[in-house]
């Protein structure tokens, strides 16, 4: 993976809240096409970094940029026109509208019609829904949820909204997929489906930056790890190498009584 | 189906069509004339309201701001009607456009009260500028619309029947834009904001522009409907602001069935004409005594009871069919076709 093309770059982030030192000068970049995981306890700040990356928080100090190209102070919805595209730690679908319908809400960037070829229904717009239509198939196929397309999302089970919610965010096809904590909450089957869809998108030319709680997930599918224990980076290297780190050991683990 | 849906098609434009000929008088022609400013009013509304779930209190803003500009330049500029229904519904799109600016990056309840603020400013100022809208006498005299066809002869939209085709005309055209803004990219992105404004930011929708264009496009019909209004009444006066119109034409939206296409339409005629109707239900205690030697006169119910019985249909109906009579029957209709449960009617 070495020597590829740097695809982001975080430098010196830090973000406080009020007296609170969420993230404390965070630096790390990250090739295109590698898999890059951010570990650490609850509350190192692994989700406030995607936050701060996707326009949600600004940072206190530091910088972020994309392909070169600072994101600091672009709002969300333009961040996520760079082709930086996130789903959320806590499930986050579109409730009351269906599988195919979401991930076609998600595909709104593919859409070009003006204003009035909407009003007369002009043939280009109808040729273009039909072929968002194709696409959100092809996306669904992708995601293993074909066969849920006309189900409303609030009515899918918990493994199932969360695939969706990956669904929907390769609509606007990204180029830096950001996955808050995939495989939280599932049971082993349905966390090995996930991680064998991540490895598949990453096929797909998709780089991907992950943020989990679950050490056995990560080790499995990461190229390389940062981790982070109360908002500072403590480790960053390959999974063998973690997996051996003395200070991610005692982050995880304590350093037996004293911390407890 | 494609065969059923042209009949169907060509029933619903003859009669609407026929309706001028098909009503016993012009008084009910009069209430279908008012029901349609409403339509045009509820729809629009109904684009902010029920597709974006955003509450707008100053919708009247945009009603009288297009009535009171297309009626200004009819009496003090002799402009035509023609010209002075695009001013008003452009005069209503710029200041929903720059109230937009100010107040829709933040949305919520701030948007709530700042929209009602707007609504009572502007009724204000028509207030109080006597030298231009005459305050509280309001403007009489605007004409009404003529349209002289060269070769043809003129059409005089005094007459109710004329008038009838020409805010036929006008909702048709409203309830189109509103199906084709709602079947596209447009009104997924608005269903999407309402659902989850994070997720919808983070797929690269801008929920600024959209809530803005939602809004925009409610004002241009606004207007548009108040440009009508003004010169179908031929007299425009602040009470065209007053709060009680916002609150008739959010229950339209919400009687009728929000983010559907027909509920406001539903919603508009409902409303109007409902209170009409029950002005003709019988009084059951007529021809009673309510004390010794007073029988209860009135052989229909006396005002107050009307609203009250209104009031009642209007619980009930909130009660039973909480999202709206246009979902509500057409699920039933759906079950008794049998139909999936699948299938049922998408609010997105």
């Amino acid at each position: 993976m070495n020597g590829g093309k740097s695809i982001l770059e975080v430098e010196g982030l830090t973000i406080r809240f009020g007296g609170l030192v969420a993230v404390s000068d965070v630096t790390f970049q990250q090739t295109e096409g590698e898999i890059l995981s951010i570990i650490g306890p609850n509350g190192a700040g692994k989700t406030t970094i995607f936050n701060m990356m996707t326009g949600f928080y600004k940072p206190t100090a530091g910088d972020i940029r994309y392909r070169g190209q600072s994101t600091l102070g672009l709002p969300t919805h333009a961040i996520s026109d760079l082709g930086i595209i996130r789903t959320f730690q806590k499930t986050m679908v579109f409730p009351k509208a269906t599988v195919r319908d979401g991930v076609l809400i998600g595909l709104h960037q593919s859409s070009s019609v003006g204003w009035w070829e909407i009003l007369w229904n002009s043939a280009r717009k109808i040729k273009e829904d039909a072929g968002l239509q194709v696409e959100a198939d092809r996306i669904l196929e992708f995601t293993g949820l074909a066969d849920k397309a006309h189900m409303e999302a609030r009515n899918l089970p918990y493994g199932e909204q969360r695939l969706l919610e990956i669904a929907v965010g390769l609509a606007p096809r990204p180029d830096l997929l950001l996955l808050d904590e995939p495989a939280s909450g599932m049971n082993a089957e349905e966390s090995a489906k996930t991680l064998a869809l991540i490895r598949r998108i990453r096929e797909t030319g998709i780089t991907v930056l992950l943020v989990e709680h679950n050490m056995r997930v990560v080790m499995d599918i990461s190229d390389r790890i940062v981790v982070l224990d109360h908002g500072e980076k403590i480790a960053e290297g390959r999974p063998e190498e973690i997996q051996s780190n003395a200070a991610v050991i005692k982050a995880y683990l304590g350093e037996g009584f004293q911390r407890a | 189906m494609n065969g059923r849906r042209i009949a169907q098609g060509i029933f619903w434009t003859a009669f609407l069509l026929a309706v001028p000929w098909i009503v016993p008088d012009e008084y009910v022609l009069h209430l279908i004339i008012y029901a349609g400013f409403f339509v045009m009013l509820a729809s629009g509304l109904n684009l902010l309201v029920g597709y974006m779930g955003l509450l707008s209190l100053g919708h009247c803003a945009f009603w009288g701001l297009g009535g009171y500009t297309s009626a200004l330049l009819a009496i003090k500029q002799g402009w035509s009607f023609w010209l002075g229904l695009p001013a008003g519904a452009l005069m209503a799109v710029v200041f929903a456009f720059l109230l937009g600016c100010l107040i829709l990056k933040v949305r919520g309840h701030r948007f709530v009260i700042v929209t009602l603020a707007f609504m009572l400013l502007i009724q204000l100022v028509h207030y109080n500028w006597v030298g231009l809208t005459d305050g509280q006498n309001g403007l009489s005299g605007v004409p009404s619309p003529m349209l002289v066809i060269p070769g043809v002869g003129t059409i005089d939209f005094f007459s109710k029947t004329n008038f009838y085709y020409l805010i036929l005309f006008f909702c048709a055209v409203t309830v189109y834009v509103c199906y084709r803004v709602a079947n596209s990219r447009v009104g997924r992105a608005l269903a999407a904001i309402r659902q989850n404004e994070n997720l919808a930011e983070s797929v690269g929708i801008s929920a600024f522009r959209y809530s803005m264009i939602a809004f925009v496009l409610g004002a241009f019909f606004a207007g548009l409907s108040g440009s009508l209004y003004a010169h179908y009444i031929r007299y425009i006066s602040p009470d065209i602001f007053d709060f009680i119109h916002i609150v008739e034409m959010l229950t339209m939206v919400l009687i009728g069935g929000r983010a559907t296409i027909l509920g406001p339409v539903v919603g508009a005629f409902i409303f109007t004409i409902l209170p009409e109707a029950l002005r003709f239900v019988p009084n059951p205690f007529w021809g009673q005594s309510w004390a010794p030697g007073h029988l209860v006169q009135s052989k229909a119910l006396p005002a107050e009871l009307q609203l009250m019985v209104f009031g009642l249909i209007l619980l009930l109906g909130v009660l039973y069919m909480p999202e709206g009579l246009v979902p509500w029957f057409s699920r039933k209709w759906r079950r008794l076709r049998g139909g999936s449960p699948a299938e049922e009617v998408r609010s997105a």
